[in-house]
């Protein structure tokens, strides 16, 4: 086979191909990471302060942070299933890279929805609470006051609609460009070497 | 030469800013990173917990140290792709390093939530390295040049 015809075999999509992987796969993540944080946010809100670095909420922030990094990887697998088996790595880090995109701004909307709608007092519930159980923590004053200081401004930064997505934007996009590349490498067609 | 290069480039120049930008605002002559740019930047994805972090210029990181680690994992592991491409030949063993990586993590972060043992920064931003370096060297392969073509 020669490049001619290597490089009839190679597709290009457009946009309109790529947004179902990235708008079915980000909205399922967001939604997931959405409810999770619900769950261990309400979690907090209703347990006794016991001291512990472990709190629902920091569990929260891990298994959040972890399963929304792998959508990248189930967009581009996605892709592969729904759209063609064959994919170039650049649109690999494209697909991975939006739907990282796609899950922060779903997810944003929806807390802001839930916090306008349904519980106004769940930030306030959820720094109380939090700040109890640093309270309760077995460390120096000065150690709890900055962890206090620390959670109360980055709760209070997250007040904010479009800070959240800009400063959330490019830092889920690349960790998801990465395992797009991985799902690229796991689920797109492979080439055959010839020697 | 890199198949894929300027990919290549666009992704070793991405991730050597998230690995500055982790450090905090101590590189930027700040007094703190929570409230600061670099602390907002990676607010959504890490607790960034003062007990649980490094810190650079004796300010606080805008990171927790296993954080750090997977940063400074994946800047290292797309530094090695080039010369993985020269030297590495055999590539199951990748994608099990990547699984180990995980399950180490996972094992990691068990012990530690059950009080089973207590792990430390160092620990911490060892084995987050180790994930972001298997993360980065599992797609090694794809950017090799060679004479390749799609099966028919």
């Amino acid at each position: 086979m020669n490049e001619e015809n290597i490089k009839q075999e190679e597709q290009n999509f457009s946009f309109n191909d790529y947004w179902p992987s990235i708008g079915i796969v980000g909205a399922i993540f967001s939604l997931i990471s959405f409810v999770a944080g619900l769950f261990f946010g309400y979690q907090q809100i209703n347990s006794e302060p016991t001291g512990s670095f472990f709190s629902p909420i920091m569990l929260s922030g891990v298994i959040v942070c972890l399963v929304t990094s792998l959508a990248g990887l189930l967009a581009v697998w996605h892709f592969t299933r729904e759209v063609s088996p064959k994919l170039k790595l650049g649109q690999g880090a494209v697909i991975g890279f939006l739907t990282g995109a796609v899950i922060v701004v779903i997810s944003v909307i929806l807390n802001e929805l839930w916090i306008m709608l349904v519980d106004p007092e769940y930030t306030q519930k959820i720094l109380e609470s939090t700040i109890a159980n640093i309270e309760a923590m077995d460390m120096p004053q000065s150690a709890k006051d900055d962890m206090i200081d620390a959670m109360a401004e980055s709760i209070e930064q997250s007040q904010s609609f479009l800070r959240q997505i800009f400063w959330g934007v490019p830092i889920t996009g690349l960790l998801n460009l990465i395992t797009g590349l991985i799902g690229v490498k796991l689920f797109a067609e492979k080439e055959e070497e010839t020697f | 030469m890199l198949k894929h290069v300027w990919l290549y480039i666009g992704v070793l120049l991405s991730l050597a800013l998230l690995v500055i930008f982790s450090l905090g605002g101590g590189l930027w002559g700040a007094e703190k990173s929570i409230g600061h740019w670099t602390g907002n930047l990676f607010w959504g994805i890490c607790h960034q917990m003062p007990q649980r972090s490094f810190t650079f210029n004796e300010v606080q990181m805008a990171v927790n140290s296993r954080c750090f680690g997977v940063f400074l994992g994946l800047l290292a592991g797309w530094i090695a792709i080039p010369a993985m491409i020269r030297l590495v030949h055999r590539k199951k063993w990748i994608l099990w390093f990547l699984f180990l990586a995980v399950i180490v993590q996972i094992i990691d972060y068990s012990g530690n939530l059950f009080h089973i043992w207590e792990n430390t920064n160092v620990s911490r931003a060892v084995l987050g390295g180790m994930l972001g370096f298997a993360a980065s060297i599992a797609v090694f392969d794809l950017f090799k040049t060679d004479n390749k073509i799609f099966e028919p």
